[in-house]
């Protein structure tokens, strides 16, 4: 067992797009459907980042499959360039638990750039916000255009920020073309299962 | 090849994506590719830095490298200017052009500035006069034409020099495509391990080339540099 023999899910975006609480709102729901899943946060300033990430999935995950990995203050090298810290961590949590379905690794904080490296991750989700404004698709970041789903979170704060989540819409179908996209809040879970479909769909092949 | 410890070094540093001399920021043409969607898998990324090496990198820069090196040798600063001079004509990509002289006066001004600190074993008159020709805008200061300089000044080989500056070139490209597109880690690794022994076919086919032989034939990779000016998605400066 390996990194090669297990599902993994990516998660990028910029710092404050609410990655984390989409990895708190799927954590519960993959484990309700009764997959093994392992958690890496990359968006880690300290071991005490990953304490809290154990804390929230208490109940839910065994601890040692949760894990923070350092990536040195290069967010992007950790998850493109040089992924093996990661895949490391991936391969403890198999020899540990050789029945683990799938890993969530969620990268540090970027600015639309970050895009996972294809042996690190499966499948990738890009999370941005509303808040960090309207124009962030037709910006065509890698991250926005490549990824496997964009997540355009934080709906709520729409109206609160002026972004208009037609012009959103428009913008992410064009510049994803046929690539899918959904909107969620993740404070209600609205939208957090059109997610968890697309993710057991294309990488847990329900 | 030279064994000795400090030109090993300095080949090192030189090849190093650490110089800081804004490498990561030069794509040339390659950023374009993938914008068009004309490289979709490794294959196609080893085939492309090929005839990047073969049309681009050997005839073309290699050549200015290998004669800035030999007229540094000779403390011939004309020389040196009529090489920076050719090479700055027959690049044609104004994008390609621009990375390739902020990079030879980052370079420039890196070298003066660390060699200062170091004492009497860093700056040369030569270099220090190209330096200086450079600041003042009277030569382009291509990046390949510095190498040289700096290289030979400090001990590395013609070939030596001609590798390093080759083998930076392809590992500059590589990562910028894993920037861009969708390549693993491992498949890139691939694809440097391929393409050396067209890395060392390249520079030892021209690295006696006569400066007048400088010349590239790489319409497509050209034709992408130009159109990148105008992209609608532009990560790289070129």
């Amino acid at each position: 067992m390996g990194y090669r023999d297990v599902a993994k899910v990516g998660l990028g975006g910029p710092v404050g797009s609410g990655k984390t609480a989409l990895v708190k709102r799927l954590v519960p729901e993959l484990v309700d459907e009764g997959y093994d899943v392992g958690v890496i946060a990359n968006d880690i300033m300290t071991q005490e980042d990953a304490d809290v990430f154990r804390e929230s999935f208490a109940d839910l995950l065994p601890e040692d499959l949760v894990e923070g990995v350092e990536t040195g203050a290069c967010p992007h090298t950790g998850i493109r360039e040089d992924p093996s810290m990661n895949l490391a961590a991936i391969d403890e949590f198999t020899e540990r638990h050789p029945d683990l379905d799938v890993v969530l690794i969620e990268s540090g904080g970027d600015n639309l750039a970050a895009t996972f490296n294809p042996e690190l991750a499966d499948y990738f989700l890009f999370v941005i916000s509303v808040a960090e404004g309207e124009d962030i698709p037709r910006k065509r970041g890698p991250g926005v255009t490549q990824a496997d789903l964009l997540v355009v979170n934080k709906t709520d704060l729409a109206p609160h920020v002026d972004a208009d989540l037609d012009v959103i819409e428009a913008d992410a179908g064009e510049v994803r073309g046929d690539d899918p996209f959904v909107f969620t809040n993740c404070k209600d879970g609205s939208g957090v299962g059109s997610v968890l479909e697309h993710v057991e769909r294309e990488v847990l092949f329900v | 090849m030279s064994t000795d410890p400090q030109s090993f070094l300095t080949a090192l540093r030189l090849s190093d994506s650490f110089l800081p001399v804004g490498g990561y920021t030069a794509s040339y043409g390659l950023e374009q590719y993938l914008n068009e969607d004309r490289i979709e898998d490794g294959d196609d990324l080893q085939a492309l830095l090929a005839a990047y090496l073969r049309r681009v990198v050997g005839p073309c820069e290699t050549v200015a490298l290998a004669n800035a090196h030999g007229a540094s040798t000779a403390a011939d600063l004309e020389t040196l200017l009529a090489v920076d001079e050719r090479l700055h004509a027959v690049t044609m990509p104004q994008e390609f052009r621009e990375s390739s002289t902020k990079a030879g006066a980052k370079l420039c001004e890196l070298l003066g500035e660390t060699a200062a600190e170091s004492g009497p074993e860093g700056g040369t008159d030569l270099e220090s006069a190209f330096a200086d020709t450079v600041a003042s805008d009277d030569t382009p200061g291509h990046y390949p034409v510095v190498f040289g300089v700096v290289a030979e000044r400090r001990g590395l080989s013609r070939l030596e020099a001609c590798l390093a500056h080759a083998y930076s070139f392809i590992t500059g490209l590589l990562g910028a495509a894993q920037r861009l597109g969708r390549f693993g880690h491992t498949e890139i690794q691939s694809v440097l391990e391929a393409l050396g022994p067209t890395i060392a076919e390249t520079c030892e086919r021209h690295v006696d080339d006569e400066v007048t032989a400088m010349a590239s034939f790489a319409p497509l990779a050209e034709i992408m540099g130009m159109r990148h000016e105008r992209a609608g998605r532009r990560l790289f400066m070129s």
